[in-house]
């Protein structure tokens, strides 16, 4: 116990700022009292809470509960991490923020060390209240060992709204990603999804259910495909009502090891709704190295500020 | 033509509009001044040194026999119409690995660079304007300096030029003239000891055009940089005056001429056509 300890304040010094629910392997979370939201292991909501019964899918083992209830006064921080090697994390998180309230997220999941094996397997659930907005920076950093299946739901209420930016460091062995995003009437999501793979296996799948009238979404795609690596990514928009969808994906082969597939699909099942889609792999331009090439960079330094200008964009 | 000229140091003249004397061309002559340019050229330090350059790319030939020197704080003009070779020129002495050198060599600063990569040439002091700069998408101007001035240079001093665009991406919807005056920032900040601008006069209006010179003159020639500026229209001779200036044609250097005005003056009123027909020496 008093490893792990060690290994979670090294870890939190890392994070340079005070965080609100704080895992590391399974063990029992640090936790932040903040006045009007309430931060629990989930486990601990399941018996507290009779109503999020009908979010987890079953009893949770570990992960967090987030109920915001007042208006937040600064961002909430979350981080789950991997410490010790061959730890299985088997996680049920759940944010609910009520009506009209504005909530900014920056959730972290990673590993301490790089050659830890470990299993991370979330399903995560977000409910956004009518009106609510939330911003939620989400990022992975994971070693090349590791096997990472994260399992994502939105669920957007009337005139609710997401700002949704996923963003893959350091890529894992195995990486199954699965995104829902439902939303209601007027309410809209903006998902960002980027990573740079290395060694990696990776399946993403995001699908944007545009439910009622007036419900608008983006999702975009920025995938980079670096050596040995293997990358699907099968996007879907439904639209069942009057409502706007697009998505955009692009992939960048950087290696020739590498492979990426994209898969866009696009469903209507309403005559007034208007999905689009755009999708493009390519490699990297001769003339964009050549150009930073001649502004003194080496060839690894240039492709990286390509890479990183492409994730950005 | 396998006009001698083209593979020693002495070129020919801008044309016959130059006044210079027909006889005063023979082999005898020729060679005597060809001695003393030599000779008076020990007295410089020469900083780029261009020997019998041919080169091609994809098999083709573009680039023949080009002999270019250019010594510390010069300023050297290079004209030629569209294709005639002046930007692969460009290009070649900045290293890039698109065009094959198949004779000749490249000196800088007396280091052979010939088969030096760019960043490493980029580094010894040659810097590069480029006449169309590519989309560098998701990359904010800031975040290149930024890059650029870790190794050389500092960002922050020339920053004063072009504030607003900073926070865009490079070359993303840029004007002509915004594409300029980003070039020319990213040229400051290099700290160059030699500078090629390629074709920084296009697309620029006049005020604009004085306001680049400006700079030029301020931030460069002030302090000894040299310049080779690449240009196909030759306005901004007037405003930067070059001790030399080349006229490329199908890929040679077929004239070398001290006044500039002479060289303008013949382009503007007969073409480079006259440039090719013209078969005499001057310098």
């Amino acid at each position: 116990m008093k490893n792990v300890k060690n290994v979670a304040d090294r870890a939190y010094k890392k994070l340079y700022a005070p965080v609100d629910y704080y895992q590391i392997n399974n063990q029992i979370p640090e936790i932040c009292e903040l006045k009007g939201i309430e931060i629990l292991p989930s486990k601990l909501a399941w018996e507290r809470y009779s109503w999020t019964k009908k979010y987890f899918s079953k009893k949770p083992k570990s992960g967090y509960f987030i109920w915001v209830k007042e208006q937040p006064k600064s961002a909430l921080f979350t981080c789950i991490s991997i410490a010790n090697k061959n730890i299985r994390q088997e996680l049920q998180n759940l944010l609910v923020v009520e009506k009209d309230l504005k909530v900014e997220l920056q959730g972290a999941c990673n590993v301490l060390k790089k050659n830890l094996a470990g299993i991370h397997q979330t399903q995560g659930k977000i409910i956004l209240k009518q009106g609510s907005v939330l911003k939620y920076n989400h990022i992975h950093s994971w070693g090349d060992r590791d096997i990472i299946e994260p399992d994502y739901e939105f669920f957007l209420e009337k005139k609710a709204k997401i700002d949704y930016n996923y963003k893959i460091l350091s890529s894992p062995k195995l990486l199954k990603t699965k995104t829902l995003i439902t939303l209601l009437e007027n309410s809209s999501a903006n998902i960002n999804i980027v990573g740079n793979f290395s060694k990696t296996k990776a399946e993403i799948r995001e699908s944007l259910i545009l439910k009622e009238r007036g419900a608008s979404g983006i999702v975009k795609l920025r995938l980079v495909g670096s050596k040995n690596s293997e990358i699907t990514a099968h996007s879907q928009i439904k639209a069942q009502a009057e409502s706007k969808g697009h998505l955009d994906c692009q992939g960048l082969l950087i290696d020739k090891t590498a492979k990426i597939s994209l898969i866009p699909e696009l469903i209507c099942e309403n005559k007034k709704a208007q999905i689009t889609h755009e999708a493009s792999i390519g490699k990297i331009s001769e003339e964009e190295l050549s150009y930073l090439r001649t502004r003194g960079l080496n060839e690894k330094e240039a492709i990286n500020l390509i890479v990183n200008g492409f994730l950005e964009n | 033509m396998n006009y001698p000229a083209l593979k020693g140091e002495v070129s020919l003249p801008a044309c016959r509009q130059a006044g210079l004397q027909a006889s005063s061309f023979s082999g005898f002559h020729f060679r005597r001044k060809r001695r003393d340019i030599a000779a008076a050229e020990i007295n410089y330090i020469m900083l780029l040194e261009i020997k019998n350059l041919k080169v091609g790319v994809k098999g083709k030939e573009i680039l023949k026999y080009i002999n270019l020197n250019i010594k510390k704080g010069e300023i050297q003009a290079l004209l030629g119409p569209n294709a005639s070779g002046k930007s692969t020129l460009a290009q070649v002495i900045l290293g890039n690995p698109k065009y094959k050198i198949t004779e000749g060599s490249i000196f800088f600063n007396k280091k052979n660079i010939t088969k030096l990569s760019p960043d490493k040439r980029v580094k010894l002091g040659i810097a590069l304007s480029w006449q169309n700069p590519p989309v560098i998408k998701g990359v904010k101007l800031s975040q290149l300096l930024k890059e650029i001035s870790m190794f050389r240079g500092s960002a922050s001093k020339h920053f004063n030029y072009e504030k607003q665009l900073l926070e865009r991406e490079v070359n993303v919807d840029f004007s002509g003239g915004e594409k300029k005056m980003s070039e020319l920032l990213q040229v400051l900040t290099l700290e160059p000891k030699l500078v090629i601008f390629d074709e920084i006069d296009s697309g620029l209006d006049l005020k604009r055009l004085g306001e680049v010179s400006e700079i030029i003159k301020k931030e460069l020639l002030a302090k000894k940089v040299s310049i080779l500026l690449i240009t196909h229209s030759g306005e901004i001779l007037k405003f930067l005056k070059p001790n030399i200036t080349n006229v490329m044609v199908a890929g040679k250097i077929i004239c070398k001429e001290k006044d500039y005005k002479k060289v303008l003056k013949t382009i503007k009123k007969y073409g480079y056509e006259k440039c090719k027909k013209c078969r005499r020496p001057s310098i």
